[in-house]
Protein backbone atom coordinates (compact mmCIF):
# COMPACT_ATOMS: atom_id res chain seq x y z
CA UNK A 1 0.00 0.00 0.00
CA UNK A 2 2.88 2.35 0.84
CA UNK A 3 4.44 1.62 -2.56
CA UNK A 4 1.15 2.41 -4.25
CA UNK A 5 0.79 5.74 -2.46
CA UNK A 6 4.41 6.58 -3.24
CA UNK A 7 3.89 5.71 -6.91
CA UNK A 8 0.86 8.00 -7.12
CA UNK A 9 3.05 10.92 -6.13
CA UNK A 10 4.74 10.75 -9.52
CA UNK A 11 2.93 13.02 -12.02
CA UNK A 12 3.44 10.61 -14.92
CA UNK A 13 1.64 7.88 -12.95
CA UNK A 14 -1.36 10.15 -12.37
CA UNK A 15 -1.40 11.13 -16.04
CA UNK A 16 -1.25 7.46 -17.03
CA UNK A 17 -4.17 6.56 -14.78
CA UNK A 18 -6.35 9.43 -15.98
CA UNK A 19 -5.64 8.89 -19.67
CA UNK A 20 -5.75 5.10 -19.36
CA UNK A 21 -9.13 5.14 -17.66
CA UNK A 22 -10.62 7.50 -20.23
CA UNK A 23 -9.25 5.49 -23.16
CA UNK A 24 -10.55 2.25 -21.65
CA UNK A 25 -13.96 3.86 -21.14
CA UNK A 26 -14.18 5.04 -24.75
CA UNK A 27 -12.93 1.71 -26.10
CA UNK A 28 -15.47 -0.32 -24.18
CA UNK A 29 -18.42 1.78 -25.33
CA UNK A 30 -17.56 1.39 -29.01
CA UNK A 31 -16.44 -2.18 -28.45
CA UNK A 32 -20.03 -3.25 -27.86
CA UNK A 33 -21.00 -1.82 -31.26
CA UNK A 34 -18.07 -3.50 -32.99
CA UNK A 35 -18.76 -6.90 -31.47
CA UNK A 36 -22.43 -6.75 -32.45
CA UNK A 37 -21.58 -5.62 -35.98
CA UNK A 38 -19.13 -8.54 -36.29
CA UNK A 39 -16.18 -6.22 -36.74
CA UNK A 40 -14.16 -7.33 -33.71
CA UNK A 41 -10.89 -7.35 -35.61
CA UNK A 42 -11.19 -3.85 -36.95
CA UNK A 43 -9.11 -2.71 -33.98
CA UNK A 44 -6.20 -4.81 -35.15
CA UNK A 45 -6.51 -3.63 -38.72
CA UNK A 46 -6.73 0.04 -37.88
CA UNK A 47 -3.94 -0.14 -35.30
CA UNK A 48 -1.64 -1.64 -37.92
CA UNK A 49 -2.59 1.16 -40.29
CA UNK A 50 -1.75 3.62 -37.52
CA UNK A 51 1.59 1.87 -37.04
CA UNK A 52 2.33 2.23 -40.75
CA UNK A 53 1.38 5.92 -40.64
CA UNK A 54 3.56 6.37 -37.58
CA UNK A 55 6.50 4.85 -39.43
CA UNK A 56 6.02 7.25 -42.33
CA UNK A 57 5.66 10.20 -39.92
CA UNK A 58 8.90 9.24 -38.18
CA UNK A 59 10.77 8.93 -41.49
CA UNK A 60 9.59 12.28 -42.84
CA UNK A 61 10.44 13.85 -39.50
CA UNK A 62 7.09 15.18 -38.39
CA UNK A 63 7.39 16.81 -34.98
CA UNK A 64 3.88 15.69 -34.09
CA UNK A 65 3.13 12.34 -35.71
CA UNK A 66 -0.57 12.63 -34.80
CA UNK A 67 -0.92 15.01 -37.75
CA UNK A 68 -0.47 12.03 -40.05
CA UNK A 69 -1.60 9.08 -37.95
CA UNK A 70 -5.05 10.40 -37.09
CA UNK A 71 -6.17 11.39 -40.63
CA UNK A 72 -4.79 8.20 -42.20
CA UNK A 73 -6.48 6.00 -39.60
CA UNK A 74 -9.77 7.89 -39.94
CA UNK A 75 -9.72 7.49 -43.73
CA UNK A 76 -9.00 3.77 -43.39
CA UNK A 77 -11.80 3.37 -40.86
CA UNK A 78 -14.22 5.13 -43.17
CA UNK A 79 -13.24 2.89 -46.07
CA UNK A 80 -13.66 -0.24 -43.99
CA UNK A 81 -16.75 0.57 -41.96
CA UNK A 82 -18.81 3.21 -43.69
CA UNK A 83 -20.42 0.90 -46.17
CA UNK A 84 -22.17 -0.85 -43.32
CA UNK A 85 -23.46 -4.37 -42.79
CA UNK A 86 -24.15 -5.19 -46.40
CA UNK A 87 -20.44 -5.55 -47.03
CA UNK A 88 -19.85 -7.73 -43.99
CA UNK A 89 -18.41 -10.60 -46.00
CA UNK A 90 -15.92 -8.37 -47.78
CA UNK A 91 -15.08 -6.63 -44.48
CA UNK A 92 -12.99 -9.52 -43.13
CA UNK A 93 -10.80 -9.72 -46.21
CA UNK A 94 -10.44 -5.95 -46.40
CA UNK A 95 -9.39 -5.74 -42.74
CA UNK A 96 -6.85 -8.54 -43.15
CA UNK A 97 -5.43 -7.05 -46.33
CA UNK A 98 -5.03 -3.55 -44.95
CA UNK A 99 -3.80 -4.82 -41.58
CA UNK A 100 -0.89 -6.97 -42.73
CA UNK A 101 -0.03 -4.66 -45.60
CA UNK A 102 0.27 -1.61 -43.36
CA UNK A 103 2.24 -3.52 -40.72
CA UNK A 104 4.69 -4.89 -43.27
CA UNK A 105 5.20 -1.57 -45.05
CA UNK A 106 5.50 0.27 -41.75
CA UNK A 107 8.25 -1.99 -40.48
CA UNK A 108 9.98 -1.99 -43.86
CA UNK A 109 10.02 1.80 -44.03
CA UNK A 110 11.32 2.04 -40.47
CA UNK A 111 14.13 -0.38 -41.29
CA UNK A 112 15.18 1.34 -44.49
CA UNK A 113 14.89 4.97 -43.42
CA UNK A 114 15.01 4.98 -39.63
CA UNK A 115 17.43 7.22 -37.73
CA UNK A 116 16.62 5.62 -34.37
CA UNK A 117 19.44 3.95 -32.47
CA UNK A 118 17.13 1.25 -31.15
CA UNK A 119 14.70 0.33 -33.91
CA UNK A 120 13.63 -2.98 -32.39
CA UNK A 121 12.93 -1.33 -29.07
CA UNK A 122 10.89 1.43 -30.65
CA UNK A 123 8.87 -1.07 -32.69
CA UNK A 124 8.41 -3.40 -29.71
CA UNK A 125 7.26 -0.56 -27.49
CA UNK A 126 4.76 0.63 -30.11
CA UNK A 127 3.43 -2.86 -30.76
CA UNK A 128 3.08 -3.95 -27.13
CA UNK A 129 2.74 -0.68 -25.25
CA UNK A 130 5.17 -1.58 -22.50
CA UNK A 131 5.61 1.93 -21.07
CA UNK A 132 4.04 4.25 -23.63
CA UNK A 133 1.24 5.33 -21.30
CA UNK A 134 3.78 6.25 -18.62
CA UNK A 135 5.88 8.43 -20.91
CA UNK A 136 3.27 10.85 -22.19
CA UNK A 137 4.17 14.50 -22.48
CA UNK A 138 1.76 17.04 -21.01
CA UNK A 139 0.60 18.05 -24.49
CA UNK A 140 -0.14 14.42 -25.33
CA UNK A 141 -2.10 14.07 -22.08
CA UNK A 142 -4.21 17.11 -22.95
CA UNK A 143 -4.81 15.80 -26.47
CA UNK A 144 -5.89 12.40 -25.15
CA UNK A 145 -8.16 14.04 -22.59
CA UNK A 146 -9.87 16.28 -25.13
CA UNK A 147 -10.33 13.50 -27.70
CA UNK A 148 -11.61 11.02 -25.09
CA UNK A 149 -14.13 13.44 -23.63
CA UNK A 150 -15.28 14.39 -27.15
CA UNK A 151 -15.83 10.72 -28.01
CA UNK A 152 -17.77 10.18 -24.78
CA UNK A 153 -19.99 13.20 -25.37
CA UNK A 154 -20.72 12.10 -28.95
CA UNK A 155 -21.56 8.60 -27.79
CA UNK A 156 -23.93 9.90 -25.12
CA UNK A 157 -25.64 12.37 -27.45
CA UNK A 158 -26.10 9.87 -30.30
CA UNK A 159 -26.61 6.77 -28.16
CA UNK A 160 -30.09 6.01 -29.51
CA UNK A 161 -29.09 6.33 -33.15
CA UNK A 162 -25.94 4.26 -32.66
CA UNK A 163 -28.07 1.60 -31.00
CA UNK A 164 -30.54 1.60 -33.91
CA UNK A 165 -27.86 1.43 -36.61
CA UNK A 166 -26.00 -1.30 -34.75
CA UNK A 167 -28.92 -3.65 -34.31
CA UNK A 168 -30.83 -3.25 -37.53
CA UNK A 169 -29.35 -0.93 -40.09
CA UNK A 170 -31.93 -1.67 -42.79
CA UNK A 171 -34.83 -0.99 -40.44
CA UNK A 172 -33.14 2.22 -39.33
CA UNK A 173 -32.86 3.33 -42.95
CA UNK A 174 -36.49 2.44 -43.55
CA UNK A 175 -37.56 4.61 -40.62
CA UNK A 176 -35.67 7.59 -41.98
CA UNK A 177 -32.43 7.38 -39.99
CA UNK A 178 -29.40 8.42 -42.01
CA UNK A 179 -27.58 5.15 -41.36
CA UNK A 180 -24.69 6.01 -43.67
CA UNK A 181 -23.95 9.17 -41.71
CA UNK A 182 -24.00 7.30 -38.42
CA UNK A 183 -21.78 4.56 -39.81
CA UNK A 184 -19.38 7.33 -40.84
CA UNK A 185 -19.54 8.80 -37.34
CA UNK A 186 -18.88 5.40 -35.76
CA UNK A 187 -15.95 4.86 -38.12
CA UNK A 188 -14.37 8.20 -37.19
CA UNK A 189 -14.84 7.62 -33.47
CA UNK A 190 -13.34 4.15 -33.70
CA UNK A 191 -10.31 5.51 -35.55
CA UNK A 192 -9.77 8.15 -32.86
CA UNK A 193 -10.06 5.55 -30.11
CA UNK A 194 -7.62 3.21 -31.88
CA UNK A 195 -5.00 5.94 -32.14
CA UNK A 196 -5.44 6.81 -28.46
CA UNK A 197 -5.46 3.18 -27.36
CA UNK A 198 -2.10 2.57 -29.04
CA UNK A 199 -0.58 4.58 -26.21
CA UNK A 200 -2.22 2.33 -23.62
CA UNK A 201 -1.83 -1.23 -24.85
CA UNK A 202 0.14 -0.98 -28.08
CA UNK A 203 -0.90 -1.86 -31.61
CA UNK A 204 -1.10 -5.63 -31.25
CA UNK A 205 -3.27 -5.71 -28.13
CA UNK A 206 -5.85 -3.07 -29.04
CA UNK A 207 -8.47 -5.64 -29.99
CA UNK A 208 -8.47 -6.90 -26.42
CA UNK A 209 -9.31 -3.45 -25.11
CA UNK A 210 -12.23 -3.23 -27.54
CA UNK A 211 -13.78 -6.67 -27.32
CA UNK A 212 -13.04 -8.22 -23.94
CA UNK A 213 -15.17 -5.83 -21.83
CA UNK A 214 -18.08 -6.21 -24.29
CA UNK A 215 -17.82 -10.01 -24.39
CA UNK A 216 -17.54 -10.18 -20.60
CA UNK A 217 -20.66 -8.04 -20.19
CA UNK A 218 -22.58 -10.19 -22.68
CA UNK A 219 -21.97 -13.24 -20.49
CA UNK A 220 -24.08 -11.67 -17.77
CA UNK A 221 -26.46 -9.11 -19.30
CA UNK A 222 -28.80 -9.18 -22.27
CA UNK A 223 -29.95 -5.61 -22.94
CA UNK A 224 -27.80 -3.22 -24.98
CA UNK A 225 -27.85 -0.58 -22.23
CA UNK A 226 -26.86 -3.01 -19.47
CA UNK A 227 -24.10 -4.52 -21.58
CA UNK A 228 -22.76 -1.07 -22.45
CA UNK A 229 -22.76 0.20 -18.87
CA UNK A 230 -21.23 -2.97 -17.42
CA UNK A 231 -18.65 -3.06 -20.21
CA UNK A 232 -17.65 0.52 -19.43
CA UNK A 233 -17.35 -0.09 -15.68
CA UNK A 234 -15.40 -3.33 -16.21
CA UNK A 235 -13.06 -1.74 -18.72
CA UNK A 236 -12.26 1.14 -16.36
CA UNK A 237 -11.63 -1.23 -13.45
CA UNK A 238 -9.41 -3.57 -15.47
CA UNK A 239 -7.41 -0.73 -17.02
CA UNK A 240 -6.91 0.93 -13.63
CA UNK A 241 -5.94 -2.38 -12.00
CA UNK A 242 -3.67 -3.30 -14.88
CA UNK A 243 -1.75 -0.03 -14.72
CA UNK A 244 -1.36 -0.24 -10.94
CA UNK A 245 -0.22 -3.88 -11.05
CA UNK A 246 2.30 -3.17 -13.81
CA UNK A 247 3.73 -0.24 -11.87
CA UNK A 248 4.10 -2.21 -8.66
CA UNK A 249 5.20 -5.50 -10.19
CA UNK A 250 7.37 -4.04 -12.96
CA UNK A 251 5.49 -5.73 -15.80
CA UNK A 252 4.64 -4.30 -19.25
CA UNK A 253 1.54 -2.12 -18.99
CA UNK A 254 -0.28 -3.30 -22.13
CA UNK A 255 0.00 -7.03 -21.48
CA UNK A 256 -0.90 -6.63 -17.82
CA UNK A 257 -4.10 -4.79 -18.68
CA UNK A 258 -5.05 -7.47 -21.20
CA UNK A 259 -4.23 -10.24 -18.71
CA UNK A 260 -6.55 -8.63 -16.14
CA UNK A 261 -9.26 -8.38 -18.80
CA UNK A 262 -8.91 -12.06 -19.67
CA UNK A 263 -9.29 -13.00 -16.00
CA UNK A 264 -12.33 -10.72 -15.75
CA UNK A 265 -13.81 -12.42 -18.83
CA UNK A 266 -13.50 -15.85 -17.27
CA UNK A 267 -15.04 -14.59 -14.04
CA UNK A 268 -17.97 -13.12 -15.97
CA UNK A 269 -18.30 -16.33 -17.95
CA UNK A 270 -18.51 -18.25 -14.69
CA UNK A 271 -21.07 -15.86 -13.26
CA UNK A 272 -23.13 -16.10 -16.45
CA UNK A 273 -22.94 -19.87 -16.36
CA UNK A 274 -24.10 -19.98 -12.74
CA UNK A 275 -26.86 -17.45 -13.45
CA UNK A 276 -28.00 -19.51 -16.41
CA UNK A 277 -28.00 -22.65 -14.28
CA UNK A 278 -30.03 -20.96 -11.52
CA UNK A 279 -32.66 -19.73 -14.00
CA UNK A 280 -33.06 -23.18 -15.43
CA UNK B 1 -29.27 8.69 -18.05
CA UNK B 2 -27.83 11.50 -20.22
CA UNK B 3 -27.87 13.95 -17.29
CA UNK B 4 -26.15 11.47 -15.02
CA UNK B 5 -23.58 10.68 -17.68
CA UNK B 6 -22.95 14.37 -18.30
CA UNK B 7 -22.42 14.98 -14.58
CA UNK B 8 -20.03 12.03 -14.33
CA UNK B 9 -18.13 13.27 -17.37
CA UNK B 10 -17.86 16.78 -15.93
CA UNK B 11 -16.51 15.42 -12.65
CA UNK B 12 -14.01 13.24 -14.53
CA UNK B 13 -12.86 16.22 -16.57
CA UNK B 14 -12.48 18.45 -13.51
CA UNK B 15 -10.49 15.73 -11.77
CA UNK B 16 -8.32 15.34 -14.85
CA UNK B 17 -7.73 19.07 -15.16
CA UNK B 18 -6.83 19.35 -11.49
CA UNK B 19 -4.32 16.52 -11.73
CA UNK B 20 -2.80 17.79 -14.92
CA UNK B 21 -2.23 21.33 -13.70
CA UNK B 22 -0.81 20.30 -10.35
CA UNK B 23 2.89 19.45 -10.46
CA UNK B 24 2.93 20.17 -14.17
CA UNK B 25 6.67 20.46 -13.99
CA UNK B 26 6.83 16.75 -13.54
CA UNK B 27 9.17 16.93 -10.63
CA UNK B 28 9.41 13.77 -8.70
CA UNK B 29 9.11 14.25 -5.00
CA UNK B 30 10.07 10.76 -4.07
CA UNK B 31 13.26 9.03 -3.56
CA UNK B 32 13.80 9.85 0.08
CA UNK B 33 15.89 7.18 1.65
CA UNK B 34 17.53 6.79 5.04
CA UNK B 35 19.81 9.71 4.00
CA UNK B 36 16.78 11.82 3.18
CA UNK B 37 18.81 14.94 2.72
CA UNK B 38 21.14 13.36 0.17
CA UNK B 39 18.97 11.53 -2.34
CA UNK B 40 16.19 13.29 -4.24
CA UNK B 41 15.44 10.58 -6.79
CA UNK B 42 16.08 7.01 -5.63
CA UNK B 43 15.51 4.76 -8.61
CA UNK B 44 16.71 1.68 -6.72
CA UNK B 45 13.41 1.48 -4.83
CA UNK B 46 11.17 1.44 -7.91
CA UNK B 47 9.93 -1.33 -10.20
CA UNK B 48 11.41 -1.74 -13.69
CA UNK B 49 8.41 -0.08 -15.27
CA UNK B 50 8.67 2.93 -12.99
CA UNK B 51 12.45 3.21 -13.36
CA UNK B 52 12.24 3.30 -17.14
CA UNK B 53 9.46 5.89 -17.07
CA UNK B 54 11.25 8.11 -14.56
CA UNK B 55 14.55 7.97 -16.47
CA UNK B 56 12.64 8.77 -19.65
CA UNK B 57 11.18 11.85 -17.93
CA UNK B 58 14.61 12.87 -16.65
CA UNK B 59 16.13 12.62 -20.11
CA UNK B 60 13.28 14.36 -21.96
CA UNK B 61 12.58 17.08 -19.35
CA UNK B 62 15.94 17.43 -17.58
CA UNK B 63 15.24 20.98 -16.40
CA UNK B 64 12.89 19.55 -13.78
CA UNK B 65 15.67 17.45 -12.30
CA UNK B 66 18.77 19.62 -12.58
CA UNK B 67 20.68 19.76 -9.32
CA UNK B 68 18.85 16.78 -7.86
CA UNK B 69 20.78 13.90 -6.34
CA UNK B 70 19.95 10.72 -8.23
CA UNK B 71 20.69 7.17 -7.20
CA UNK B 72 20.32 4.42 -9.79
CA UNK B 73 21.29 0.84 -10.35
CA UNK B 74 22.01 -0.60 -13.79
CA UNK B 75 24.63 -1.85 -16.18
CA UNK B 76 27.72 0.16 -17.05
CA UNK B 77 28.13 1.03 -20.69
CA UNK B 78 31.38 2.43 -22.01
CA UNK B 79 31.58 4.35 -25.26
CA UNK B 80 34.57 5.97 -26.90
CA UNK B 81 34.04 8.59 -29.59
CA UNK B 82 36.26 7.66 -32.51
CA UNK B 83 36.79 11.24 -33.57
CA UNK B 84 37.37 12.99 -30.25
CA UNK B 85 38.75 9.89 -28.44
CA UNK B 86 36.67 10.91 -25.44
CA UNK B 87 35.25 8.07 -23.33
CA UNK B 88 31.80 8.22 -21.83
CA UNK B 89 30.40 6.00 -19.09
CA UNK B 90 26.68 5.47 -18.63
CA UNK B 91 24.42 3.56 -16.28
CA UNK B 92 21.89 1.73 -18.48
CA UNK B 93 18.49 0.45 -17.38
CA UNK B 94 15.93 -1.62 -19.30
CA UNK B 95 12.17 -1.55 -19.37
CA UNK B 96 9.95 -4.46 -18.29
CA UNK B 97 10.09 -6.21 -21.67
CA UNK B 98 13.87 -5.71 -21.88
CA UNK B 99 13.52 -4.54 -25.47
CA UNK B 100 14.06 -0.89 -24.68
CA UNK B 101 16.89 0.55 -22.71
CA UNK B 102 18.18 3.96 -21.82
CA UNK B 103 20.56 5.43 -19.37
CA UNK B 104 22.32 8.42 -17.94
CA UNK B 105 25.98 9.26 -18.29
CA UNK B 106 28.01 9.67 -15.11
CA UNK B 107 31.35 11.28 -14.26
CA UNK B 108 33.09 10.17 -11.09
CA UNK B 109 33.91 12.77 -8.47
CA UNK B 110 37.34 11.28 -7.83
CA UNK B 111 39.33 11.92 -11.01
CA UNK B 112 41.72 9.10 -10.18
CA UNK B 113 38.99 6.57 -9.42
CA UNK B 114 38.75 3.46 -11.53
CA UNK B 115 35.69 3.30 -13.74
CA UNK B 116 33.70 0.03 -13.89
CA UNK B 117 34.07 -2.41 -16.73
CA UNK B 118 31.67 -2.48 -19.67
CA UNK B 119 28.51 -4.49 -18.84
CA UNK B 120 29.35 -4.52 -15.14
CA UNK B 121 26.41 -4.06 -12.77
CA UNK B 122 26.74 -0.83 -10.87
CA UNK B 123 24.94 1.42 -8.43
CA UNK B 124 25.77 5.07 -8.88
CA UNK B 125 24.74 8.26 -7.10
CA UNK B 126 25.32 11.71 -8.47
CA UNK B 127 23.95 15.20 -9.16
CA UNK B 128 22.02 15.58 -12.39
CA UNK B 129 23.27 18.20 -14.79
CA UNK B 130 23.15 18.91 -18.50
CA UNK B 131 25.79 19.92 -20.98
CA UNK B 132 25.89 20.67 -24.68
CA UNK B 133 28.17 19.01 -27.16
CA UNK B 134 27.76 19.94 -30.78
CA UNK B 135 24.11 20.55 -31.38
CA UNK B 136 22.79 18.20 -28.71
CA UNK B 137 22.16 18.54 -24.99
CA UNK B 138 23.03 15.59 -22.79
CA UNK B 139 22.26 14.60 -19.22
CA UNK B 140 24.95 13.48 -16.85
CA UNK B 141 25.45 12.68 -13.19
CA UNK B 142 28.21 14.91 -11.94
CA UNK B 143 30.38 14.23 -8.86
CA UNK B 144 29.20 10.65 -9.06
CA UNK B 145 30.13 7.89 -6.64
CA UNK B 146 29.87 4.18 -7.14
CA UNK B 147 28.11 2.39 -4.31
CA UNK B 148 28.53 -1.16 -3.02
Amino acid sequence: MTNLIESLEYPFVRYALIVGVLIALCSSLLGVTLVLKRFSFIGDGLSHVAFGAMAVAAVIGLSNNMLLILPVTVISAILLLRTGQNTKIKGDAAVAMISVGALAFGYLIMNIFSSSSNLSGDVCSTLFGSTSILTLSISEVWLCLILSVTVLIIFILFYNKIFAVTFDENFSKATGVNANAYNLLIAIIIAVIIVLAMNLVGSLLISALLIFPALSAMRIFRSFKSVTIFSAVLSVLTAFSGIIISILAGTPVGSTIVAVEVIAFFLCYLIGYIKGGQKA
Amino acid sequence: MKKAASVILSILLLFSLASCTANEGGTSQKGKSESADQIDVDLTKLSKTMIYSEVYNMVTTPNDYIGKIVKMKGVCSKYTDEETKKTYYSCIIQDATACCQQGIEFTLKDKDAKYPLNAEEICVIGRLATYTEGEYTYCTLLDAELLG
